[in-house]
């Protein structure tokens, strides 16, 4: 097998109500904080950085989490990922993550920007208890050029996997295209951001949801759609024209989630 | 059994007639939205609209799960029909496409079990009712033409067609249209429904479940539309 340009690992369990570190393993141009501690509520969080600056051609990460009984973990970006021209082999990024029972994953990265004739594929695995949660977003922006135009990429693919006692219950691919003009109807809508989330919580019911919808329908600049998925929990995905726009949306979600579902604080990500 | 290709082409006109009580003349899968919203007016955002569902949704959602069924059961790897079924099922992110593809996978299973003799419709009637499968359109549909001995191509040519033509007839009535404009976009396709066979023979099995943003997100959005003429 190829070597891969950044590989991480990361074992994490539970210890009189605080999550720590249990093992941890770090190759290449892929490296990760030592845990942090941003609110009382004992979770653990760590920020994923990236030395090398961008990912090139076909520069592949890897990244490996496992989050033992009742463990606690919120993982996210020092910066954006960058991805360069990598038209001659897609960059990738592969995900690995194993949720143990009561487990609680958070996983809010910066945006992916996408520069010119850039190709990259993400692949998340992911296998959890039912009574885990977890909370997984993402941001796919393109690059802009120096007089503020934006730079059509290539491609961005995203697929995740979600499996519940070894059943898939939940399987999310997107494959971006910069809007060709003539069929942009249904595609992109003429947008040029897209974020996406997903929350599986055992609380997670029709009324929440609603109660979320009511939230963020009023917000501007943002076409919105959510829904129920076949297990407790919800889908969103978003099209906008500024990674702020979605920002507000999927942080503000966040919030409700953790004081609703998971009965904490907010929390503000110190990262400057 | 010998069937003559005269017989395949009437199995043919049968299953995809609009009289088939399929079920799909209640499901809009996101037009609804795009009309409320008023980008779908007339008869040329309509046949843009049906362009991009078929394109950019359709072949790489239900028209590759076809292709992936058909050979299936040539190889007779009843397994992996099952991984399938579970996968559709998984990645449709829109409850209401998820419910109403759920819905008319069984009307066909019962219909289609009713008059052909297809011993895996039975199966797979057990299975759902087991809770171990949730049924979908195109697992049906390629299972009775790997049953009439229909060849790959026209399976998922007519597979492609019949969800299109339900879908005019459903924007004919909901925008609305005319008989003949609908009758004209129908039409119009016909040359990008043997492209998107093309499209779909060419697919590599990483493309499977792309789907389209915008359209995803119409479906969604389709649940919270304050009146309604289609369940999804």
């Amino acid at each position: 097998m190829k070597t891969k340009t950044g590989y991480l690992k990361l074992v994490s369990m539970q210890k009189r109500g605080k999550t720590i570190l249990k093992d941890s393993y770090a190759e290449g141009a892929f490296k990760i904080t030592r845990p942090v501690y941003l609110t009382e509520s004992g979770e653990a969080y760590f920020y994923v950085m990236n030395p090398g600056g961008g990912y090139l051609d076909g520069d592949s990460y890897q990244l490996e989490l496992i989050l033992e009984e009742r463990a606690e973990v919120f993982v996210t970006t020092q910066s954006s990922t960058k991805i360069y021209k990598t038209r001659a082999c897609p960059a990738s990024q592969e995900m690995v993550i194993d949720l143990a029972a009561g487990s609680v994953f958070e996983y809010l990265p910066d945006p992916v920007i996408a520069y010119q004739h850039a190709r990259f594929k993400q692949r998340t695995l992911i296998r959890m208890e039912p009574d885990a949660s977890l909370i997984i977003a993402d941001i796919f922006t393109p690059g802009w050029a120096p007089d503020g135009r934006f730079f059509p990429y290539d491609w961005l693919q995203s697929k995740m996997e979600v499996y519940m006692d070894g059943r898939l219950v939940l399987f999310d691919h997107v494959k971006l295209e910069p809007d060709r003009g003539i069929n942009s109807m249904g595609f992109m809508e003429g947008y040029s951001h897209f974020g996406t989330m997903a929350v599986i919580h055992e609380q997670l019911d029709r009324d929440f949801l609603e109660e979320l919808v009511q939230w963020m329908e009023p917000l501007p600049d943002v076409r919105i759609g959510v829904s129920l998925l076949s297990v407790p929990g919800f889908s969103l995905r978003m099209l906008a024209n500024s990674t702020q726009a979605i920002e507000n949306v999927l942080f503000g979600c966040h919030e409700v989630i953790r004081k609703k579902l998971f009965q904490k604080e907010p929390v503000f990500l110190r990262k400057y | 059994m010998a069937i003559t290709m005269d017989s395949q082409l009437l199995a043919l006109l049968q299953l995809t007639d609009s009289n088939f009580p399929s079920g799909a003349f209640s499901h809009s899968y996101g037009l609804e939205t795009y009309i409320q919203d008023g980008a779908v007016f007339n008869k040329e955002t309509f046949f843009e609209w049906m362009r991009t569902y078929l394109e950019r949704q359709l072949a790489y959602t239900d028209g590759l799960a076809c292709r992936f069924a058909i050979d299936f059961f040539l190889k007779v790897e009843l397994e992996r029909i099952w991984e399938l079924d579970q996968k559709l099922y998984a990645m449709n992110l829109p409850e209401e496409t998820r419910l109403a593809n759920r819905r008319i996978g069984d009307r066909l299973i019962q219909m289609g079990k009713d008059i052909f003799p297809v011993p895996f419709l039975e199966t797979y009637r057990m299975k759902i009712r087991k809770g171990e499968a949730y049924g979908h359109p195109a697992i049906v549909f390629a299972s009775i033409c790997d049953y009439l001995s229909i060849d790959r191509h026209q399976t998922i040519l007519t597979f492609l067609y019949s969800t299109v033509g339900t879908l005019v007839q459903n924007g004919v009535r909901g925008i609305p249209l005319g008989q003949t404009a609908g009758q004209q976009i129908l039409l119009e396709l016909h040359p990008h429904l043997i492209q998107t066979v093309k499209q779909i023979e060419e697919m590599a099995p990483d493309d499977f479940g792309a789907a389209a943003p915008g359209i995803e997100i119409a479906q969604m959005r389709h649940e919270r539309l304050c009146v309604r003429l289609f369940m999804s």
